[in-house]
């Protein structure tokens, strides 16, 4: 019951400060790209744009999200609520995959590449749980949008240059591991989007797991304890 | 409600709290006074689990802190010194999401209607002014209606009237049978709420005791009266016990020669200044 009542605050909170309307945005932008571009080039630029925009901007809007609670003050009163550590990273993680996933879903459909449709959503919805995590973890430890951006980057070659090179040709088995791999692997209906569906899962369960580890120990500092 | 021994604490390797001993009884008001930097914020970061790399015991509701599980907040609520509310969202709103965390909670209504905020419930906070955000962070931590009332500085910020609103919200809780944990710098607050106040400088509880024992420990009030002689104006003090064998002033009554007259009570800040050589304020 809590992490639901967490997760329509979080719908609320990102509604109200306009992330709905970046997502909007976003979506009409690259459905009128997609148009622009030749017909050869639809189905990786679709993909491409899925990977990098609903998947992934999940991480900077956790960011967002995280620092404008912080300077809001509003995870003392997290803090000190009945929310535990987990309830909180389910519901921001389920917030921003679930309209991600709608986003996804739309360019995807508009981009003509949802092949299964239930790989698709398990591929954006995975994936924007997981660049969500990334986000938590890096935002709970940072006071700046600045320091944000940078604390990031790391990961975010980690998640992107293998999955921007599978996606362009360069498969070699073993990179069905890698997280971004899987979420393409899933988006494309590929031949090994079973194995990157279970795989994906197993990223994506630590993760959040390890999100809620670096919360909870972020919620006891706010008290000043240096941990 | 709250048992404390031996208490320790230190965010570096000089400590900060020290031995600290003492005990909260079911339905107290109960203050901290001390400077700011004296360790009154921690101590209620310790009591309310913000806070948990301490020695020594502290338990409250029947819990060791340290050792405490979420549901040890569905029966205290904590009133930041600073609001910590979503800007964006209007107070109802705010309100609602934050009811929606535990069990149960009060009707929004009413909370509002008390501080006097139900015209402005669907303004956003960030349009509020210090005091209104101020009284609506405060009904946040009545929300769910609990035992156990955490409050840094209620009243700072507000004016006369608004302070007076939430002073009265207190005594109401204390009715009902709520403990309370004041902390404050302001004398008048804990001397006219508390039940007992604990006065901290330095980490240290450097006495505990009544508003009025701790000030009638410094002695009796005085009265002070002036009179003339030979055309000059003269100063006299007296304690107000003792006014019946004061013959100089019985005669000045009776003649009708007093020019002023009036009794001077200390204050829990004198007090405080007696016993530890600093100001509260």
């Amino acid at each position: 019951m809590r992490t639901k009542a967490l997760l329509l605050g979080d719908i609320r909170f990102q509604f109200k400060y306009g992330f709905y309307f970046l997502y909007l945005i976003f979506t009409i932008l690259y459905i009128s790209l997609l148009y622009a571009l030749p017909a050869a080039w639809r189905e990786q630029a679709a993909v491409l744009m899925i990977f990098t925009d609903p998947a992934a901007m999940g991480l900077y809007f956790m960011g967002a999200i995280v620092l404008f609670e912080k300077g809001e003050r509003v995870l003392d009163s997290i803090a000190i609520s009945p929310v535990k550590p987990l309830e909180y990273v389910v519901s921001k993680l389920s917030s921003i995959a679930l309209i991600a996933t709608a986003v996804g879903l739309l360019i995807g459909l508009g981009g003509g590449v949802v092949a299964n449709p239930f790989f698709f959503v398990a591929g954006v919805f995975l994936g924007a749980c997981l660049f969500s995590a990334v986000g938590l973890m890096v935002a709970v430890n940072i006071a700046t949008l600045n320091q944000f951006i940078v604390a990031t980057i790391p990961a975010e070659l980690f998640i992107n240059i293998p999955a921007i090179a599978w996606l362009f040709g360069w498969k070699p088995g073993w990179l069905i591991f890698h997280p971004g791999v899987c979420i393409i692997e899933l988006c494309q209906n590929g031949a090994y989007a079973l194995s990157a569906a279970f795989i994906l899962v197993v990223w994506t369960v630590m993760s959040a797991l390890f999100a809620r580890f670096m919360l909870a120990k972020s919620l006891r500092s706010l008290g000043g304890e240096k941990l | 409600m709250i048992q404390v021994q031996n208490l320790r604490f230190s965010y570096t390797k000089q400590p900060f709290i020290e031995n600290m001993n003492f005990e909260v009884q079911n339905g107290e008001i109960f203050g901290f006074l001390g400077p700011s930097g004296a360790g009154k914020s921690t101590l209620q970061k310790i009591l309310t689990g913000l806070l948990t790399a301490y020695a020594g015991s502290a338990i409250v509701n029947g819990s060791e802190v340290k050792s405490h599980d979420n549901g040890f907040y569905e029966n205290i609520g904590v009133d930041f010194e600073f609001p910590s509310l979503y800007e964006k969202l209007t107070a109802r709103e705010n309100l609602r999401f934050f009811a929606s965390l535990y069990k149960q909670h009060q009707a929004i209504d009413p909370l509002l209607d008390n501080v006097g905020l139900l015209p402005d419930a669907d303004k956003k906070v960030a349009d509020f002014s210090k005091g209104m955000k101020t009284r609506l962070n405060f009904i946040k931590a009545l929300l769910h209606d609990p035992v156990l009332l955490f409050l840094d500085e209620p009243t700072s910020g507000l004016d006369p009237s608004n302070a007076r609103r939430l002073k009265d919200i207190i005594l109401q809780e204390k009715a009902k049978g709520k403990t309370i944990l004041l902390t404050t710098h302001n004398m008048y607050d804990a001397t006219e709420l508390c039940d007992r106040v604990a006065f901290i400088v330095d980490g240290r509880l450097r006495a505990l005791d009544t508003p009025r024992n701790l000030i009638m420990s410094r002695g009796a009030s005085q009265v002070r009266y002036t009179f003339a002689l030979d055309g000059r104006e003269v100063h006299a003090e007296i304690p107000l016990d003792r006014t019946g064998g004061d013959d100089v002033l019985q005669r000045l009554v009776r003649e009708n020669r007093l020019l002023s007259i009036h009794s001077s009570e200390p204050t829990l800040n004198d007090i405080f200044v007696e016993l530890t050589g600093r100001r509260l304020q």
